[in-house]
């Protein structure tokens, strides 16, 4: 047990000074601002021309119904419109304003956006070559020579990044918070989101919603992120282990998750594509209630099938790195 | 060695403390899954009450703003102008242009294709349109182009000129003009104090022989429409019929039957000149 935490501090510590958790933080401080810039834009462009935020949302919704008349659209995005007027309706008769920007609102979407793409990459950045950089440098032999059982070598790699992938999860939120509250202001913990719409068809069951609180709203949101973040390390160790030169696991993993929302942005025609895992990486949809990219998927759906890749994807990497022949 | 000791120390903490605060969000998550609980109907706090409709003022000149809010049909829509203008902003324009002062357009909730039946279940249950036209003061208006044309626009589209007949036309005009008396009535409940504009309908087949005749059902539903606004002093009607008469060609798009840009800003001139 000692030995394993041991083997822990070393693995943190050795990320720690590759440096990347650095690079991350540096990327956050560039691009959140940008992102505030943007969003700051937008709202004031917004309050130039709308008297309040229900004339906003009135005008929204006359918007969508507009395309919605028109017969060059394709079906699935209607549906989608339909259901995104049904929400804006929704929010409309409750008087609960959906976008009142805050800081704790600008991190809410900053999060909801950056699930499938985003925070997987910086997951690989961190992590993809957590075992092939050592085969490359030659380090591996090094670990595997000493009398530890490989086994706890690679828990302890395995422990190292989820450590690294909470806390990413962590400064992103906390930088996006501080920066863009900034701008739009540091409340907004105890607002009224909705939540829980269910999507049957074009239709929104209704029967279900009901308001949380922002700050729990975000709290959820964070955990969604950290779970589909952690299948993305899970599968990005496993990558790691089987091929042995960085660039080319770091750009399968990439090209699995793009891949993945791509599909989604096809959606519906193929419905197998669900099981893939990165077609469902994007689990805070569910809690703002935009329709799945294929229908018929579920929160719980999509958490099973992240949990069943996550798994595979460990039973592989630790299956392989102990039975493997790893060294050459 | 000590150095690294304490930077792990710092790493472990504040990761674990993040792994623990990330894994309860993750377990609310499954708590709101699980007990989804029933529709916390929270109803609007003594319904939107918008603060500045309550001023009296009689004409345009008098108000401090102008707020102006567009319902209805493609026409208000304004489908047709390339500039997507419509003639809501050209009339928009031109009264800040004339008084000089703030003219907003809080909202234009047209639709295209809306009909009249579709107008008053709106305005009569949707929260959100009672909200807008509860703080305009000025009101433009268009509806019942679809009830009348929608049989001969959809002849027309696909090209069946022979059952092209004027004759249909007149016969659902008494239930259209039914629903437009509640919407008139309807707009002057909600907002009695603001100046309501009715954009008149106009005959974009009269080039068409077999439907020159609609001409005639056109002018049975406008006087129709003007008798139901005629009771409320604050209520206006615009014609429009004769500007396209003659000048089709010149005033409509390319699908034969909204205007053209031209063609609205006709529209929006004559509505000048009626508000004062």
């Amino acid at each position: 047990m000692i030995k394993l935490a041991a083997l822990v501090q070393n693995e943190t510590l050795k990320l720690w000074l590759k440096k990347r958790f650095i690079v991350i933080v540096l990327i956050l401080l560039i691009l959140i601002p940008v992102f505030t810039y943007a969003e700051h834009k937008v709202v004031s462009n917004h309050a130039e021309h709308f008297a309040d935020w229900r004339n906003q949302i009135l005008q929204q919704i006359a918007d969508m119904e507009n395309t919605l008349s028109s017969d060059r659209i394709p079906e699935e995005w209607k549906r989608d419109r339909r259901i995104a007027v049904q929400q804006l309706q929704y929010y409309l008769d409750h008087d609960i304003n959906p976008s009142e920007p805050s800081g704790v609102q600008f991190t809410r979407e900053f999060l909801g956006n950056s699930i499938t793409l985003f925070i997987p990459m910086l997951v690989l950045a961190i992590g993809t070559d957590i075992v092939s950089g050592e085969r490359t440098s030659g380090t591996i032999k090094m670990l595997l020579t000493r009398p530890v059982k490989r086994w706890k070598v690679l828990l302890s790699k395995l422990c190292a990044l989820t450590l690294y992938v909470s806390l990413t999860i962590a400064v992103t939120v906390i930088l996006c918070y501080l920066i863009s509250g900034f701008v739009f202001g540091y409340g907004g913990w105890s607002a009224p989101i909705l939540t829980g719409f269910k999507i049957e068809g074009s239709a929104i069951d209704s029967s279900s919603v009901h308001a949380v609180p922002q700050w729990r709203f975000l709290l959820m949101q964070a955990g969604l992120c950290w779970f589909s973040a952690m299948t993305v390390a899970a599968l990005g160790l496993m990558v790691s282990v089987l091929i042995r030169s960085t660039a080319a696991s770091l750009v399968t993993m990439m090209s699995a998750i793009i891949a993945g929302t791509i599909l989604s942005s096809m959606s519906s025609s193929w419905a197998s594509a669900k099981y893939l895992f990165s077609v469902n990486l994007k689990l805070t949809g569910y809690l703002e209630g935009t329709p799945p990219p294929i229908e018929g998927m579920t929160l719980p759906f999509s958490l099973s099938v992240l949990a069943i890749w996550g798994a595979l994807g460990l039973i592989v990497s630790f299956r392989v790195f102990t039975k493997g022949d790893i060294l050459n | 060695m000590s150095r690294s000791r304490v930077l792990w120390g710092w790493i472990a903490a504040s990761s674990i403390l993040a792994t623990v605060v990330l894994a309860a969000g993750l377990g609310l998550v499954f708590k709101d899954l699980l007990a989804a609980p029933a529709a916390a109907d929270r109803k609007p706090e003594a319904n939107v009450s918008p603060s500045p409709s309550a001023e009296q003022a009689s004409s345009l000149a008098d108000m401090k703003e102008i707020r102006i809010v567009a319902l209805g049909d493609s026409l208000t829509k304004g489908t047709g102008d390339p500039s997507g203008k419509g003639y809501v902003q050209h009339v928009a324009d031109g009264l800040k242009k004339k008084y000089g002062k703030r003219v907003q357009v809080l909202n234009n909730l047209a639709v295209n294709g809306m009909q009249a039946s579709e107008l008053i279940e709106r305005l009569s249950h949707d929260s959100g349109y009672q909200y807008a036209v509860k703080q305009a003061n000025l009101i433009l208006f268009t509806i019942g182009g679809n009830d009348l044309f929608l049989s001969a626009r959809a002849r027309m589209a696909q090209k069946d000129w022979k059952t092209l007949e004027a004759d249909g036309l007149a016969q659902g005009i008494e239930e259209a003009l039914e629903r437009f008396r509640r919407i008139a009535d309807t707009i002057n409940r909600l907002n009695p104090s603001a100046k309501v504009v009715y954009m008149g309908l106009y005959n974009p087949f009269y080039d068409l022989d077999n439907l020159r005749r609609a001409s005639i059902s056109m002018q049975e539903w406008n006087t129709g429409a003007y008798a139901a606004i005629h009771p409320y002093p604050n209520m206006l009607m615009i014609p429009t019929f004769d500007l396209f008469e003659g000048r089709i060609g010149e005033y409509l798009s390319s699908d034969h039957f909204h205007p053209n840009r031209e063609g609205y800003e006709r529209i929006a001139g004559r509505m000048l000149e009626s508000l004062d």
